[in-house]
């Protein structure tokens, strides 16, 4: 039935050559290349001028701050701590997330719409007040010390202005986007299934590795990809959670952008950056094309 | 009254507004927010509009410097903005990158009352308030005021230590500080002493980044000790009612200047001038000190400000005041930073 729909009658024209066509493309492909395009060839135009040590920015061609990224450790450190952390924190998401959008999906009516509006509600709130909101629970005379402390803990525990606090606050900021992708990439579940191989005797974890696993891989690489990119890009949750001891990309581009004014390092930085987003991107292609 | 008169008096009172004066010309400053707009508005553009009454101010904060520059360079073209205070380092390139206009003593006389400090020939503009560093501290956490830099390092206070580490301009203060109080000879030279006594206070630093600001985090007591700029302390102290308190510490302390700027071709030049040589008056500067405690750059300002306001800002110690040439020292902040990061903040972790 839907792959007879797929196909056009004979009579209906192919809208690629309608004469309307290229102009109902055009204003994306302008929207793309005035928002997208044209920012990130500035951007790379930048990452090539000469910057003087006070910060003043020169129109000459200039490679050191490319040359700073190639061979300065540092570098290479902050780009292996910000993908470890952020597959870390991806990991975290889609463990957490999983049984929550395994239930979503397996529930109907009022009881699923209570639970998708739970699941969204976080994100009508910015993630500046709820990291906010994690630094109350989590410093050291915050509610989760406080309750430890109350259990007998002699110090309080360093949960926040460090690594731990980072991830504890993106692991939570981000599961809505992860639950919403799995939940998208959940269709192929189908509860019979299910069934087929509980009447052909399958305990449950056999049923969950074997059956319900593979059909919800496309959600889970979904949600992966989603959830990494975001975690890469984001800056407000580190920058209040890392205490200054978290080097991540992001907050490096904003240090360099904004305190030590060297725009074109900042630049070079922001396109290594996009380049990890094309990256997962083609990873996530190859996945995908793989489960299908 | 007649209708007739009624409708003529209507038609001279709109003829009367109409042929009113309109705000002849609009400065645009553009500095820091909040607490410093809010002071500055009061204690300088207020009375600077009562005695101009064809220009009006109009204020754009941004929080910070490197902001500004950003907006400048944005605007490069036609630019919007015509004046601008903002971290002397920073209005060097802003200077360098032709962004700003020289300004020119014939054309606004408040400058010769300007102390030598205030006056860098390298400089488009010119300083017009002075900040210093400051240690701060929760007045309930650490009852009795210490007088020293080294308190950062005190076991009563391991893990409640909140400074902004480099890139901030705190950062690289304190290393200065701290060198000199190691017997360090120069910081253009090397800062290793410094860097050697920040490794002994990183262990019980809670925070390297503390947000929004340093002061929050220790009026609220989340943090008992820390670094900042002295007349955010001081009016984070009036308006915590004195849980925050500033300490100039006998190793002494360094300046941090502000200055002011004309924007290159900017489009109300001649009343941004006539509002600059206003803000470099002892009038104004008097006033913005007793408002919020930064140092005056006018000489004459120093010598008429009240002697409460001068107790809280570092006139009253001058003698502690360590010369820092921030302009050269910027050629060695990525050095500083390196170090930094290698010897100090991974002591902390």
């Amino acid at each position: 039935m839907t792959a007879a729909l797929a196909v056009p009658p004979p009579d209906m024209p192919n809208p690629a050559r309608l004469p309307a066509g290229p102009a109902l493309l055009a204003a994306i492909v302008a929207v793309n290349l005035l928002g997208f395009v044209a920012p990130v060839l500035n951007l790379l135009r930048l990452s090539f001028l000469k910057v003087e040590a006070i910060g003043t920015l020169r129109q000459t061609f200039d490679l050191s701050s490319w040359h700073a990224i190639l061979t300065d450790g540092f570098y290479a450190g902050l780009l292996a701590d910000s993908v470890l952390t952020c597959t870390l924190i991806t990991g975290l998401t889609l463990v957490l997330s999983y049984p929550v959008a395994l239930l979503i999906h397996r529930c109907r009516g009022t009881v699923r719409t209570l639970l998708l509006v739970m699941v969204v509600t976080p994100l009508l709130t910015s993630a500046v007040v709820r990291t906010y909101g994690w630094v109350a629970l989590l410093y050291d005379q915050g509610l989760v010390n406080g309750v430890l402390m109350a259990l007998g803990m002699s110090a309080p525990l360093r949960l926040m202005f460090n690594t731990v606090g980072v991830v504890i606050g993106l692991t939570e900021i981000l599961m809505p986007y992860m639950i919403l992708s799995l939940l998208a990439g959940f269709g192929r579940l189908d509860p019979r299934c299910e069934e087929a191989a509980q009447t052909l005797g399958a305990p449950p974890w056999r049923i969950f590795l074997r059956v319900v696993l593979p059909l919800t891989l496309p959600g889970i690489a979904l949600g992966c990809l989603l959830t990494f990119v975001l975690a890469l890009s984001s800056f407000i949750t580190p920058k209040l959670l890392g205490g200054g001891r978290v080097f991540l990309l992001a907050t490096e581009i904003y240090d360099q952008a904004m305190v030590t004014l060297n725009w074109p390092l900042a630049a070079a930085l922001s396109i290594v950056i996009l380049a990890m987003f094309g990256l997962a991107l083609v990873l996530y292609g190859r996945l995908v094309r793989r489960i299908g | 009254m007649s209708p007739v008169i009624r409708i003529l008096s209507g038609a001279a009172l709109l003829l009367g507004l109409l042929a009113r004066p309109a705000a002849a010309e609009t400065v645009n400053l553009m500095s820091f927010p909040v607490l410093f707009q809010e002071r500055y508005t009061k204690a300088v553009i207020a009375p600077f509009e009562k005695a101009n009454p064809g220009i009006k101010v109009s204020y754009f904060g941004l929080p910070s410097s490197a902001q500004m520059l950003g907006t400048l360079r944005a605007q490069k073209a036609a630019p919007q903005v015509d004046v601008v205070i903002m971290d002397l380092a920073v209005s060097k390139a802003g200077t360098d990158e032709g962004l700003l206009a020289k300004l020119d003593e014939a054309e606004i006389p408040n400058m010769k009352d300007l102390v030598p400090e205030a006056r860098r020939p390298e400089l488009a503009g010119v300083g017009v308030t002075f900040d210093n560093l400051v240690l701060l501290t929760n007045t309930d956490l650490v009852k009795e005021r210490p007088d020293s830099w080294y308190a950062l390092r005190d076991k009563a206070y391991a893990g409640r230590v909140a400074i902004p580490a480099m890139p901030d301009i705190v950062g690289l203060s304190l290393t200065v500080i701290l060198d000199k109080a190691e017997g360090g000879q120069d910081p253009l030279k090397d800062v290793d002493k410094g860097i050697a006594a920040l490794g002994t206070i990183a262990p019980g630093v809670q925070t390297w980044d503390p947000r929004p600001e340093v002061y929050a985090p220790i009026v609220s007591g989340q943090a008992a000790i820390g670094a900042g700029w002295n007349a955010r302390a001081q009016l984070n102290h009036d308006i915590s009612g004195g849980k925050l308190a500033a300490v100039l510490p006998k190793e002494g302390s360094v300046f941090q200047a502000n200055t002011i700027n004309l924007t290159a071709n900017s489009p109300n030049a001649a009343a941004a001038k006539k509002f600059i040589d206003y803000a470099l008056s002892a009038e104004a500067q008097k006033a913005f000190t007793e408002e919020m405690f930064y140092a005056p750059s006018n000489a004459k300002a120093r010598a008429a400000v009240s002697p409460e306001a001068i107790d809280r800002t570092a006139l009253k110690y001058t003698d502690r005041m360590i010369p820092l040439d921030w302009i050269a020292m910027a050629g060695r902040r990525d050095a500083i930073l390196e170090q930094w990061r290698r010897r100090v903040i991974p002591l902390s972790r």
